[in-house]
C-alpha cells in the first residue's frame, strides 16, 4: 500500500513576528505537523509573488504568508504594502484557477505562538483533504519529459 | 472639413511653428484597414496622417524610447483616451514630464471618430472623471469574465491552461505595451531564474501571472497586447479582471491623472483584508 499523501507547505514568514510566534510555539513546546519548511525574511514587504510561484514551481501543494499584523511592523509599514499586494495577487491566482485554499495569509505576532501552532495544523489538514496539486504537478511533470523529436 | 484633415492641418501647424520637433501618429499600413505608426518630423509628412476607426494602438510607448524627450523639446501624439490615461500614468512614474507631450486627442465609437478638446494631458481630467463613471463595459467581455469566475477552479485552471499552452513566449504583448518600458524584463532575469523560459506550459503559465501582476492598477484597457498576440490568448480578459479587482478594492482607476499614486506603492491604512487569517 502506498504511504497516505503528507503535503508540502512553504510558508514565507517575517522574521519579526511570524518567525518568533513560531519560535514560541517550539519553547512552548507545542505540536504541530513537520509538513511546513519555513522561509524567513525581513519582512512581508520582501516577500514577492514570484516566491509563491517558485514555490509552486518546485511542487508545493500549499504556501502561507504571514507577517505582523498591521500596525506593528518593523518597518512601520511593509506590511501595508505587502496587504495591497496579496489582494491583487490572489484575485489573480483565483481568477486563473489556483484554489485559494491553497495560497494562505496570516497575521501572526511574536506573541501567538498558539495561534502559529494552531493554524499550521488546520492548514495542514485541508491541504491533507485537497489532496496533491495535480493540474500543477502535470505541469511541472512535462517540463521533465523527455523531448520528443 | 473632416476630422483627419482638421488633425492634419493641426500637425503642420505645429510642426512647421516650431513648437513641436516631432508628432507621432497613424500612417497607412500594410492592408487598407491597418495602421501603422507613423513619425512626422516636417509639416508634408503631416498629410500622410490617418484619423480613423481604423487607428487602434496605443502610440504612447514609442514617447519613453531612450533619449526621446531629453532635449526638453515638445512632441505632439495622436492619442485616445487610454493613450492619455497611459501618459499619466508614465507621467505619475516618473517616465516622462507631461509638459512636453502636445496631444491630439480623439475617441471612437462605432466606427466614428470625434475630436477631444485639449492638448495637454492635465486638460482631460474631466474625461478620465467620466471614463471611471462610466467605464465603459464591453458586454461580451463582461460575460466572458463573468463565465470564467463561475467556473470551478479546476475548470478556470484548465481554461487558461489550454490558453497558456499556445503561448510561445514572443513576448510581443510586453513589446507592445507601453507601461511595460522596463529596460530589463524580470523574465530575462537568469540569476535567479524566476521564470521557466522554455515554452513549456508551466513556463508560460508563470510568464502570464507575471505580466498580469506587473500591470495590474496599471493596465489602461488600450487592448494592444490582446491584438498583439500571434496565438489569440484572451489577454484582454486578465486585464480586465485586474481593472475590476483595483476599483473595486481600492477605488483606483488607472491613469486619471499625473498624479495618482500608483496603486502597489501606496495603502490605506483600512484597506480591505477579509482574506487574511
Ligand atoms: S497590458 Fe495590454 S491593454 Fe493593458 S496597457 Fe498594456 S498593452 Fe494596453
Ligand atoms: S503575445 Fe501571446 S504568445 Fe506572445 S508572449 Fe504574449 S501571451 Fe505569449
Amino acid at each position: 500500500m502506498s504511504k497516505p499523501f503528507e503535503p508540502k507547505i512553504v510558508a514565507f514568514v517575517c522574521t519579526y513576528c511570524t518567525y518568533a510566534g513560531a519560535d514560541l510555539a517550539g519553547t512552548s513546546r507545542l505540536k504541530y505537523p513537520p509538513n511546513i519548511r519555513m522561509v524567513r525574511l525581513p519582512c512581508t514587504g520582501r516577500i514577492s509573488p514570484m516566491f509563491i510561484l517558485k514555490a509552486l514551481q518546485k511542487g508545493a501543494d500549499g504556501v502561507l504568508v504571514s507577517g505582523c499584523h498591521p500596525g506593528d511592523c518593523h518597518f512601520t509599514h511593509g506590511n501595508y504594502h505587502a496587504r495591497r499586494r496579496w489582494t491583487v495577487f490572489r484575485a489573480l491566482l483565483n481568477f486563473t484557477g489556483i484554489p485559494l485554499e491553497r495560497i494562505r495569509f496570516s497575521w501572526i505576532s511574536a506573541a501567538e505562538g498558539v495561534k502559529f501552532a494552531e493554524l499550521i495544523s488546520s492548514l495542514t489538514e485541508d491541504i491533507r483533504k485537497l489532496g496533491p496539486f495535480e493540474q500543477y504537478k502535470a505541469m511541472i511533470h512535462e517540463t521533465e519529459a523527455p523531448v520528443s523529436l | 472639413m473632416s476630422i483627419q484633415e482638421q488633425y492634419r492641418k493641426k500637425a503642420a501647424e505645429l510642426l512647421s511653428s516650431g513648437e513641436v520637433k516631432l508628432v507621432i501618429g497613424y500612417g497607412s499600413g500594410s492592408t487598407p484597414d491597418r495602421r501603422r505608426a507613423l513619425f512626422a518630423r516636417t509639416a508634408d509628412d503631416a498629410a500622410l496622417f490617418h484619423v480613423d476607426a481604423a487607428c487602434d494602438a496605443n502610440l504612447s510607448g514609442y514617447l519613453v524610447n531612450e533619449g526621446l524627450l531629453s532635449d526638453k523639446k515638445k512632441i505632439g501624439i495622436f492619442l485616445k483616451p487610454e493613450g492619455i490615461r497611459s501618459v499619466n500614468i508614465l507621467a505619475a512614474e516618473s517616465q516622462l514630464d507631461p509638459d512636453q507631450i502636445v496631444i491630439l486627442g480623439f475617441t471612437e465609437e462605432n466606427g466614428t471618430v470625434s475630436g477631444l478638446q485639449g492638448t495637454q494631458a492635465s486638460d482631460f481630467t474631466s474625461l478620465m472623471t467620466a471614463l471611471k463613471e462610466n467605464r465603459t463595459t464591453s458586454e461580451k467581455e463582461q460575460a466572458l469574465v463573468d463565465k470564467i469566475e463561475a467556473m470551478t477552479p479546476q475548470e478556470r485552471f484548465a481554461f487558461w491552461q489550454a490558453e497558456f499552452e499556445k503561448c510561445i513566449k514572443c513576448y510581443a504583448c510586453r513589446q507592445v505595451c507601453p507601461m511595460c518600458y522596463c529596460k530589463r524584463c524580470i523574465v530575462d532575469n537568469n540569476q535567479p531564474q524566476w521564470v521557466h523560459t522554455s515554452s513549456h506550459t508551466l513556463g508560460n503559465f508563470e510568464w502570464n501571472l507575471v505580466r498580469a501582476f506587473h500591470l495590474s492598477g496599471r493596465c489602461v484597457e488600450c487592448g494592444g497586447c490582446d491584438r498583439a498576440c500571434p496565438v489569440n490568448i484572451p489577454l484582454r480578459l486578465i486585464n480586465r479582471r485586474m481593472a475590476n479587482e483595483v476599483l473595486d478594492a481600492f477605488d483606483h482607476f488607472s491613469g486619471m491623472n499625473q498624479n495618482q499614486e500608483p496603486v502597489l506603492a501606496s495603502f490605506k491604512k483600512d484597506d480591505p483584508e477579509t482574506f487574511i487569517l
